[in-house]
This record gives C-alpha cells, sequence and structure tokens, in this order.
C-alpha cells in the first residue's frame, strides 16, 4: 500500500509583528507572493492543504492564480488560536503522513527536493539565525532529542512530518506537538522564517542570492 | 458517515434555474429576483415563493425533460453512485422538476414538493430546510458531511459535523466562508477531499 503525504501550508495568521495588516503569505519577495513560492515548491505534490483565516478569501484568490486542486481548511478560532491549532486542523483526515509547513517559511528549493523525497517523520532544523529562536538539541547523528527557549545547537524552523495517527489536538505551537514523540529524526536544511520587517528584508536578499 | 449533497452548481455543472427561466421566456425577471437574494435583500424562503410564482405556467414535463440532460459534474456522480447509500441529495427544487435527474445520478433525495394539475404547479406543499435533513441525520447517530455553494446552505453547514463549500460552477456564497470547514475550488480538490473523509 503507498503511502500518501499531505502538505498542511498554515497560512491563518495575521502576521501581527510585521504590523502591514497583510498576511505573510501575501509578502512580496523579489516579484512575488510567499504563497507562489511554495506552491512552486510544491507543484508535484497531489494533496495541498492550505489553512486558512485572516483574510482567507485574498489568499484563496492568489492561490488560484497558480492551482486550483488546492484543498483548504478554515481555522475560524485564528485569532485566539496558535499554529499548533492550524496544523491539528489542515492534519483532519488528510494523507497518512503529514508535512507541516508554516505560511511564512522560505526554504532553500535543494532542500526542498530533499524534504519532499524523505519518507518517515522527521523535523528539520536550519543555522541559528533569529533573535527569538526555539533551539533544537540534537545528538551526535542529527536526530532531535529536545526543544528549549534556552540553548540548542540549530534554530527550530520546520517544516516537519509526522504519521497523522500521531497527532493530538492542540493549542500550543507546532514544535509542542512534537515533544512527545523525541527523539525524532532530524534533517538540517536552509530555512528562514519572516516575523518581522527586518526578516522581509533579509529574506528577500537570500532569495536573491538562491536565484543567481 | 453520511453525505449530503447541494443539487444546483454543486453537482450540476450549469446553473438550473437560468435553464428553467429560459423555457418560459422570463429569465431577466429570474435574474432580478436572484441578484436581490445573493444580496441578501430578499429572505431565501420569500425568494423560492415568488420564484414558483414566476416560473409556475411553465409544462412541469418540460422542465423535468430539460433537468434530465442538464451537464453533471462527472467525477461527483461516480463518487455518489460508488457510495450510493452513504449519499444523498438535499435541493430546495420540486421532486416534480428534479425527480428525474436524480433518478439517474441514483441516490435518495430531500427536496421541496408541490401540487401539480394538468402538468403546472398550482401549489407549493413544503419547502425544504435542509438543516432539517442535517438534524434528522445527527439524531440517529449519523456523522454528517454536507455539501454545498449556496448561501441557503449555511445553516445546514453550520449543523453538519463537517462542511465543505464548493466553488465549483460560481463563487461559493460570501456567507458559507464563516461557517464551512472545508472550501474547494475543483472536483479534483473534492473527490480527494470527500475520499479521505470515506
Amino acid at each position: 500500500m503507498s503511502i500518501i503525504k499531505s502538505v498542511v501550508i498554515s497560512c491563518a495568521g495575521i502576521g501581527s509583528r510585521l504590523g502591514s495588516g497583510t498576511p505573510k503569505s501575501l509578502l512580496d519577495i523579489n516579484g512575488r507572493t510567499l504563497i507562489s513560492r511554495q506552491l512552486d515548491y510544491f507543484r508535484t505534490v497531489e494533496n495541498i492543504r492550505i489553512v486558512l483565516g485572516f483574510r482567507a478569501n485574498d489568499i484563496i484568490n492568489e492561490v488560484l492564480k497558480y492551482r486550483n486542486d488546492v484543498v483548504f481548511v478554515f481555522n475560524h478560532e485564528y485569532f485566539e488560536t496558535k499554529t499548533g491549532a492550524s496544523f491539528y486542523v489542515g492534519a483532519q483526515y488528510a494523507g497518512d503522513y503529514v508535512l507541516e509547513w508554516d505560511g511564512d517559511l522560505i526554504v532553500h528549493p535543494d532542500d526542498v527536493d530533499s524534504i519532499l523525497n524523505t519518507e518517515g517523520e522527521f523535523i528539520c532544523y536550519s543555522d541559528i539565525t533569529s533573535d527569538e529562536a526555539v533551539f533544537v538539541q540534537t545528538d551526535k547523528d542529527g536526530n532531535v532529542l529536545a526543544f528549549s527557549r534556552e540553548s540548542g545547537d540549530y534554530e527550530w524552523t520546520g517544516p516537519a512530518c509526522i504519521s497523522k495517527s500521531r497527532l493530538k489536538p492542540s493549542n500550543q505551537n507546532v514544535y509542542n506537538m512534537f515533544e512527545p514523540n523525541l527523539p525524532m529524526k532530524g534533517m538540517k536544511i536552509r530555512a528562514y522564517d519572516i516575523d518581522t520587517q527586518y526578516d522581509l528584508e533579509r529574506v528577500s536578499n537570500i532569495v536573491k542570492s538562491w536565484e543567481v | 458517515m453520511k453525505f449530503l449533497f447541494d443539487l444546483d452548481g454543486t453537482i450540476t455543472a450549469e446553473e438550473t434555474l437560468p435553464i428553467i427561466a429560459r423555457i418560459g421566456n422570463c429569465e431577466s425577471q429570474i435574474r432580478e429576483l436572484t441578484e436581490q437574494t445573493v444580496q441578501g435583500q430578499v429572505p431565501f424562503i420569500e425568494s423560492f415563493i415568488r420564484r414558483v410564482y414566476i416560473l409556475r405556467n411553465i409544462p412541469v414535463s418540460s422542465i423535468y425533460r430539460r433537468l434530465q440532460d442538464v451537464n453533471l459534474h462527472k467525477r461527483i456522480v461516480s463518487f455518489i453512485q460508488d457510495n450510493k447509500d452513504q449519499c444523498a441529495i438535499a435541493t430546495g427544487n420540486f421532486s416534480c422538476w428534479c425527480d428525474g435527474l436524480v433518478k439517474k445520478i441514483g441516490c435518495e433525495l430531500y427536496c421541496s414538493t408541490a401540487e401539480v394539475e394538468e402538468d403546472t404547479v398550482v401549489k407549493i406543499n413544503s419547502i425544504l430546510h435542509k438543516e432539517r435533513v442535517v438534524l434528522e441525520y445527527k439524531s440517529k447517530g449519523e456523522t454528517v458531511v454536507f455539501i454545498g455553494d449556496g448561501d441557503n446552505d449555511a445553516e445546514a453547514m453550520r449543523q453538519a459535523d463537517i462542511s465543505i463549500a464548493v466553488g465549483l460552477t460560481r463563487p461559493p456564497a460570501p456567507s458559507l466562508y464563516s461557517v464551512c470547514d472545508y472550501m474547494v475550488f475543483s472536483e479534483d480538490a473534492l473527490c480527494q477531499l470527500l475520499n479521505q473523509l470515506l
């Protein structure tokens, strides 16, 4: 029996730290929206689910410019809930394995291919670049042992893949949902999330250098 | 799991009301009423009654025959036919109009009913409240999935365990954005989701 993998992109948030009233998915990065870049990553993936909340209709209209076979999932409580709640509603009734992908995450295209070609459960992490990082502690083989607000070898960025059967409802952050299942296989990637205007400028420059 | 489908624009690949109106040369009247209804100026039940008054002189047999030939979303029909016992259609249309079409699809039908004399609708007997069908199934312990696109589907979606708003023939009604669990814009996406829910 083949394993069906669903990609769940969480785009429900307000992007409050950017302070522009624009959801992060609609941010312009060198002439293209963030969500259009992510859809490009997943052009070969059949089952894409996009979790919506704030300005759902605007994100739908942007997505429909690129593909119409996406399943949109609503997190109506997006204002009161954290990212774990969006991931959980997106993963319900999805494929056997669910790849969690934050709507504000940019990943090097070569690493995207490695992620999509990796089977089973895993957690991705990157070199530490954020001021307020959630750290990842690993063993010598790169397996993830713990998440920490204090210290660690790497920064948690996601994505992460888990068997749907192991997910439980949550109102925590996504990484908290993975904690009961640690240790888990780890994978180091080049990934950046966008929380602030500074992040946006930095990521725009990084993406430009990848495209050269 | 029980899947309840709206008919018009969800299973049919074209809107049936303009087709019926065309038979009776009353397209502009129907269009005007539809626009007022969509804008929320006319409540659904009133709109339905006024619609029937506009269409009542059209021979029932003409509507029945024309609706049998209406274009359908083939993959959705296949899903229904493959899972007949778990699927039903809930439509505000009269049985005397859409019975033949639904027989072709081959599942259970919940609809409005009318008294017909000499091939003409003379009285509305009942108007379907789709949410009552949802509640009836839920009271029997079923998990109900409701699939639809119209403003008159909103209450049924609110009551359903799982609701899917579709934009296959026209955009989903704006009211559905605040109640639906899922939204899809292609048969591909809908069939993928329905099979995951099965």
